[in-house]
């Protein structure tokens, strides 16, 4: 059975691209997201394997909507990811309980799939 | 000196003997014995009157001069000798001691000859008793008028008429001598001082007296001999006299000294300042008497009312004889020249009043301070009054202009009948203040004079019992400059506000233009990038497996990056067009209005390139007027003009929309206004609604 993703970013072009990316490579791609408040409740009503998640939101930003869908240390696995550079963040990947970063400009099925397979 | 006087004594005696065994062995001398006598008399006094006046002043030729007439009137006595060459030298040079005395009189009292008719009246003299006698002798033959002469030993021809006609002019010359001298003497008179006349007066009296008979005698002789001879005793009478009328003087010089005593007892009555020097003038005989105090701080001479009284240099017709007490300089006597002729006279005077001097150098170092004061207070600009306890003026120095009533009439008023009430109660406290604490008080008033509104600030001071001393500046200027200070004052802190609150826009405007740069660099280019690199990679995936989706995707790609780019050349030219930094600012906004959505009609009248930043200024105030046209004018058309005026680059923008621009609302222009005033320029806007909108920046090119 293949691993399910919900992608959540503002920008349209982006979804687009990354449901053909990662479907290509063998996703199942469930959900799309637009703004925090809709990823929240996606992830509720669709429970995903895995969230791809932006940190740039228009309402709140990615590193808390991570916080609150990993929050006692269930839920989905989080990814974040962002068209700025891992290093323009620093510890916050790690607080926020996501399981990692990858930036926009590196994402594939593979980088998630070895994001996975990193012991924790 | 002794020796002089006693080869004089020895001289005139053995002259005396030979004279007298002359005249009484003469066979041609009617009256001999009374002749012998008169001239003895005349002779010894002036030898006698001569020594005198020689010992007492030996550096004054007065002395010798009259010594000289005595001694030479022995040579008359030669003409009684029966011999021929003898009785020759006593008839032709008897006369020798005329001439002397006329010298003698006309160098009376100094001593000396000084004007060219005085030198010319003593040369005729000397000229007619040796050179004129010498002459006449040549031609006069003496037997006739005297039968047992002997012979002129000079005559050469005997002839009466010459004789006649020579004795005329010698006797012509004589009497222009004699007018002279007596002219001179005259002259001299008048000109003297009275302590002088009184020394002079015996003298050329005398002297006078003696002239005129002499030339009495020379006409005379002329037209009467009979008479001549009467009046020839009488002139040797009066010129024997002359010697004794000086000597005269001397005693009454000495008599003098005594009212250095009466001088003694006046000091001794002398109460009042000045006092002293009348008692000084009246003991000297010099009404034009002053005294001259010595302050010892001052180092100077100064009178009774404490001004200042140089000496004279002691060479001319004044004197100053100073006067110690003590040991100490205590004043100076200025007198008149003649008072020297007893100089120890005016010493014994100085030495009596000196106690009486140094009380009264103090009342005149008193005055000297006071005047001193008074100079002091008259230097002071600030109006004086002294007031008394109940307000009254008590007296008042100050302009006319300074003071609410005039001047005249204050005195005797008070301050509540001249002055305002709430003034006059302002200033009536103050008075109260100062009596009671007895400390300075100060009092501020206004005044309007002569409708002019005026600040004073009054000082007060007790001045006496129950009456104080207030001394009032006018600060109206003062006031007035202080304000005008205040104003630049207030002036520069609002320009310092508006420079912070600028600097803090231009902050601000720059972060918030950074943080627009960072999110459409990451909203645009940044993530179209992304996009063209995630199709890339699925295009990478489908190549073996399907080629056509492959390549439709490849084509998605190449578009976004075209776009990507556009985006960022837009981007930059926002940060700096680079037209404009290259190219200078007419081609720069040739690009600008070729992006416009309007007409845009473009004059730039500029000849070379403006200064960097005026340039970026001039730039950015175009583009954000041209961007708010296109946003809210709803204008047809629009112009821009750069040009160059004063030393300033003057920009004017306008459209021919609605107007109605508040330049106080929005971020655009207030951040234009800062760009342009940092660069000392100014923005305006003008914008009336329907009638377009009009956006002008002047901006100085600096030096």
């Amino acid at each position: 059975m293949a691993t399910t993703v919900l992608i959540v970013d503002d920008h349209p072009g982006f979804r687009a691209t990354a449901r053909a990316l990662l479907e290509a490579e063998g996703f199942d791609v469930i959900g799309e997201a637009e703004t925090a408040v809709q990823a929240l409740q996606a992830a509720r009503e669709l429970q995903p394997d895995i969230v791809l998640l932006d940190v740039q939101l228009p309402d709140l930003d990615g590193f808390e909507v991570a916080e609150r869908l990993t929050v006692n240390g269930t839920g989905p696995t989080v990814v974040i990811t962002s068209s700025r550079d891992r290093t323009d963040f620093g510890p916050l990947v790690s607080r926020s309980g996501a399981r990692g970063f990858i930036p926009k400009g590196e994402l594939s099925g593979q980088a998630i799939a070895e994001l996975l397979e990193t012991p924790v | 000196m002794r020796t002089r006087v006693a080869l004089v004594l020895v001289a005139g005696v053995a002259f005396s003997a030979i004279a007298l065994w002359l005249v009484f062995s003469s066979n041609h001398d009617t009256h001999p014995a009374f002749g012998a006598a008169l001239n003895l008399v005349v002779a010894w006094s002036f030898i006698a009157s001569g020594l005198v006046a020689w010992t007492r002043r030996p550096d004054n030729r007065f002395g010798v001069l009259m010594t000289a007439v005595g001694l030479t009137w022995f040579i008359g006595a030669l003409s009684e000798s029966n011999d021929s060459i003898p009785y020759t030298v006593g008839i032709v040079l008897g006369l020798v001691g005329f001439a002397i005395f006329v010298h003698a009189l006309l160098a009376f009292p100094r001593g000396y000859l000084e004007t060219r008719i005085v030198y010319l009246t003593v040369g005729t003299a000397y000229a007619i008793v040796t050179v004129g006698q010498v002459v006449a002798a040549l031609f006069y033959d003496p037997t006739p008028d005297c039968r047992n002469c002997p012979a002129n030993a000079l005559q050469v021809v005997d002839h009466n008429g010459v004789t006649t006609a020579l004795n005329a002019v010698l006797s012509g010359l004589g009497v222009l001598v004699v007018g002279a001298t007596v002219f001179v003497l005259v002259r001299r008179w008048r000109a003297a001082s009275t302590p002088l006349r009184r020394a002079l007066a015996p003298v050329l009296a005398t002297g006078a007296v003696t002239m005129f008979l002499l030339a009495l005698l020379l006409v005379l002789e002329l037209a009467h001999p009979g008479a001549a001879n009467v009046v020839s005793w009488v002139t040797l009478f009066a010129f024997a006299s002359v010697p004794l009328a000086f000597l005269a003087g001397l005693v009454r010089s000495r008599l003098a000294r005594e009212a250095v005593g009466r001088l003694v007892v006046a000091l001794g009555r002398a109460r009042a300042p000045g006092e002293v020097r009348d008692a000084l003038a009246d003991a000297l005989g010099d009404p034009s008497l002053e005294v001259a105090y010595w302050l010892p701080e001052q180092r100077e001479f100064f009178d009774l009312h404490g001004r200042r009284l140089p000496l004279p240099a002691n060479d001319g017709a004044r004197w100053a004889t100073i006067v110690e007490w003590d040991g100490k300089r205590v004043a100076a006597i200025l007198h008149d020249h003649s008072l020297l002729e007893d100089p120890a006279l005016v010493e014994a005077a100085g030495a009596a009043a000196g106690l009486a001097l140094e009380s009264e150098r103090r009342v005149a170092a008193l005055a000297e301070s006071e005047w001193r004061n008074r100079a002091l207070l008259d230097a002071i600009p600030d109006l004086m009054f002294r007031l008394s306890r109940a307000g009254e003026y008590l007296e008042f120095k100050g302009r006319a202009e300074d003071v609410a009533a005039s001047p005249e009439t204050l005195i005797g008023r008070t301050i509540f009948d001249t002055l305002p009430a709430d003034v006059a109660s302002l200033l009536a406290g103050c008075i109260e203040r100062t009596l009671e604490s007895k400390e300075l008080q100060r009092v501020e008033y206004d005044l309007t004079l002569d409708g002019r509104r005026r600040s004073f600030e009054g000082r007060a001071v007790v001045s006496g019992p129950d009456e104080v001393l207030l001394i009032v500046r006018d600060f109206t200027e003062r006031r007035r400059q202080e304000a005008e200070l205040e104003a630049l004052h207030a002036e520069l802190r609002d320009r310092l506000e508006e420079l912070g609150a600028s600097r803090q826009r231009i902050v601000e405007a720059g972060d918030v233009e950074r943080r627009r740069l960072e999110r459409n660099l990451h909203d645009g280019a940044q993530q179209r990038l992304v996009a063209v690199s995630l199709t890339l990679r699925l295009a990478e995936g489908k190549v073996a497996t399907d080629p056509g989706v492959a390549r439709q995707l490849l084509g998605t790609a190449t578009e976004e990056l075209a776009i990507a780019l556009e985006e960022l050349r837009e981007l930059a030219r926002g940060i700096h067009p680079g037209v404009l930094s290259e190219r200078g600012l007419e081609p720069a906004l040739g690009t600008l209005v070729a992006r416009a959505p309007l007409p845009v009609e473009v004059d730039v009248p500029l000849d070379g390139r403006l200064p960097g930043p005026v340039e970026a200024a001039a730039y950015y105030v175009i583009s954000e007027a041209l961007t708010n046209i296109a946003k809210y004018a709803e204008a047809s058309a629009a112009s821009v003009r750069v040009s160059r005026r004063n030393g300033a680059a003057v920009v004017e923008v306008a459209d021919d929309g609605i107007g109605g621009a508040d330049p106080n609302r929005g971020t655009g222009l207030r951040g234009l206004a800062d760009r342009v005033e940092a660069l000392d320029g100014r923005l305006e806007v003008q914008s009336v609604p329907g009638q377009g909108t009009r956006v002008r920046a002047v901006i100085p090119c600096g030096s």
